[in-house]
């Protein structure tokens, strides 16, 4: 049993700084955990905590059912893959992945098969005897990875493996940590502030901003169905658009265009049923909105063409909506060029639209995201 | 071409600079060395001459023969040698909690034993000397130990920072998360990985003990007077021995010379110390 339980944990700093505040979920036996968040949202702290190198100010932690708020964190049986891999760089790769071993005192012929499998495991028999300054990106981080799993721990923490790497080898890597888990079947959590590794690996990802969790679920439902605009914009590249609406009856004003909303949306979002010049925010991927030229929609809107990135597969086209624009409060996020309010639609490639045009977008309605203006949390 | 030209000026320019930088630190040695091989006779000709005429080994023989420089050799290095291993033992540890655990209590800490290295050391003799002679360490090496060990931590402390600042936080935390204590990581990963940094602060060290002659002038008399006293001695009332003095000299210089040729690898290594990124 491994199971990781975070119960109200806060953490505030000497100088007053509220680090956390009042996380709370478990984390099964077994599972891929991602926490993914904007810079100082309190990730790497939450990470630490779990790891026993922050402490904790108020809550209660518990790995595998026992109580390790106070516990050392070698004694937590747990192992930690860092940002900077942290090998010891006096050590060579053999001597790096066999420390934890000799730390708990295993006979030297038991440590030698261990270090052996392991390095078979990660291919990194050949390196065995060079020190870590001989390595590559890649090869270092697997011999971090590899001094992690020889311990056979309870759980693995990982804080931002993958950032040191270029893009090439991040996706390589972050396929093989993923698999690696699988084999292992070992409880992970994963921090990253990239959304992408945290979809792509995680069996469950939790969001955070600002030292509060904002929702924690599987990667599907965090694209389906965000709690809130935080998490609706922080999840999905682009970012979803996020405007200023007015819903009457069936009818969504959104800028100086009108739309009809499908009777399907009221049906799995019945609150906005009855709806009389009711304020929303309404959120739209750029998935869904389409070159009406190519793909006709009964929900239409026209914005002129600030921007057209043609990317081959796909054209990433930039329309001003003329809505008032919604802030998701990432301080991460980066705005557009030229207009950071600009709309992003991700376009069939064949559309012929250019900057200056005056788009016919066609929006899939049955998509659009509701939420509420004062409590940015989601309208069901 | 223009610019591989203009290369070839700086760098030729760089090399004589250098060259003349050398020449500056390296001429009084070479004439200490040049005077210390010449015959008795001719030391103190007038005009001096800069190469000896004859090679004469004379002035060793004599101050091998002496009794005192021998035994002052002898407590010079003992004085040096623990001096050193007392410094590192205050220094390194302090300057890692100071640097890795940094509050603002730690930054009072560098900050003062950076003010202790701006005060006169002869502003410090006479309550060194007051001290000394109430605990009844005057003229003991480990009074003189004790003196040079209160010079030479800070100059200690503040190198070992330097070097500490380089370590990854992670290195601890990773040794820690492996099954370490704090300790043990200390000992186990962080001090192997400072040995280029632990060399030089132990030969900077080594070296201001060694060549050390205010508090080894006050705080110590017939016992225990260490090399440089002896050394300065042999310019006395009954005259100046010119040629004893600088065979002297020339001897006591080798220690270091050799210390530091045989650590030049780990001196370059920690001078050139930066972060020690796996």
């Amino acid at each position: 049993m491994s199971a990781i339980e975070l119960h109200t944990i806060n953490k505030v700093y000497g100088n007053s700084f509220h680090a956390l505040h009042d996380l709370s979920f478990d984390i099964r036996d077994g599972e891929f955990m991602v926490f993914v968040g904007p810079s100082g949202c309190g990730k790497s702290t939450a990470l630490r905590m779990i790891a026993g190198l922050e402490s904790i100010t108020s809550g209660e932690l518990r790995i595998g059912g026992r109580l390790v708020n106070d516990v050392d964190p070698k004694d937590r049986d747990i192992a930690m893959v860092f940002q900077s891999y942290a090998l010891y760089p006096h050590k060579s790769v053999r001597e790096n992945i066999a420390f934890p071993l000799h730390m708990a005192g295993l006979p030297k012929a038991e440590i030698a098969s261990r270090v052996d499998e392991v390095a078979r495991t990660l291919e990194l028999t050949t390196l065995l005897d060079r020190r870590p300054a001989l390595l590559s990106g890649g090869q270092r981080q697997r011999v971090a990875m590899g001094r992690a799993i020889v311990r056979k721990p309870a759980a693995f923490l990982m804080d931002e493996p993958l950032s040191n790497l270029d893009a090439k080898l991040r996706v390589q890597m972050r396929a093989e940590i993923a698999s690696l888990q699988r084999k292992l079947n070992v409880t992970t959590v994963y921090v990253t502030h990239d959304q992408v590794e945290a979809m792509t690996m995680g069996d469950r990802v939790a969001v955070m901003k600002g030292g509060v969790l904002q929702q924690v679920d599987t990667p599907q439902n965090l694209y389906k169905r965000p709690d809130n605009v935080f998490v609706a914009a922080f999840i999905g590249s682009p970012s979803m658009n996020l405007y200023e609406a007015v819903l009457n009856g069936r009818t969504l004003t959104l800028g100086s265009n009108n739309f009809e909303v499908p009777e399907r949306v009221f049906e799995y979002r019945p609150s906005l049923n009855g709806a009389s010049h009711r304020q929303v925010i309404v959120g739209i991927r750029p998935e869904h909105m389409n070159d009406a030229a190519i793909r006709p929609s009964s929900a239409e809107i026209s914005a002129p063409v600030t921007l057209v990135e043609a990317l081959g597969s796909e054209s990433m086209v930039h329309l001003n909506i003329g809505a008032p624009w919604v802030d998701a409060g990432d301080p991460d996020a980066v705005a557009d060029i030229g207009d950071e309010r600009a709309a992003v639609a991700r376009f069939s490639p064949k559309s012929t639209v250019r900057a200056g045009d005056i788009a016919r977008v066609a929006v899939d309605a049955e998509e659009l995201h509701f939420f509420e203006p004062v409590t940015r949390t989601s309208i069901w | 071409m223009r610019r591989a030209r203009r290369f070839n000026i700086n760098g030729m320019l760089v090399n004589a600079a250098a060259l003349v930088l050398v020449l500056s630190y390296a001429l009084p040695y070479v004439y200490l060395l040049m005077t210390s091989i010449k015959p008795a006779a001719d030391v103190q000709q007038i005009p001096p001459s800069f190469l000896p005429a004859v090679v004469s080994l004379e002035n060793f023989r004599e101050v091998l023969q002496s009794s005192a420089l021998p035994k002052a050799f002898a407590s010079s290095l003992t004085v040096a040698v623990l001096t050193t291993v007392l410094s590192l033992a205050v220094a390194v540890p302090a300057a890692y909690v100071a640097t890795q655990y940094r509050r603002r209590i730690t930054t009072l800490f560098l900050l003062f034993a950076l003010v202790t290295r701006m005060v006169p050391s002869v502003s410090l003799g006479v309550p060194l000397f007051q001290l000394l002679k109430a605990l009844g360490l005057l003229d003991t090496i480990p009074g003189l130990v004790l003196a040079h060990t209160s010079a030479a931590v800070p100059l200690a402390l503040l190198l070992m920072s330097a070097f500490f600042e380089g370590v990854p936080k992670e290195l601890e935390e990773a040794a820690r998360m492996d099954g370490c204590t704090r300790f043990q990581a200390f000992r186990k990963i962080i001090l192997p990985v400072m040995t280029g940094g632990i060399a030089v602060t132990a030969l900077f060290t080594f070296i201001t003990s060694w060549n050390e002659f205010l508090y080894a002038l006050l705080l110590t008399s017939e016992a225990t007077k260490t090399a440089p006293i002896v050394i300065a001695e042999y310019n006395s009332v009954y005259g100046l021995a010119w040629g004893a003095m600088t065979a002297a000299a020339v001897l006591y210089s080798l220690p270091v010379i050799f210390v530091t040729l045989a650590l030049q690898k780990q001196i370059v290594g920690g001078l050139t110390f930066g972060a020690v990124k796996g």
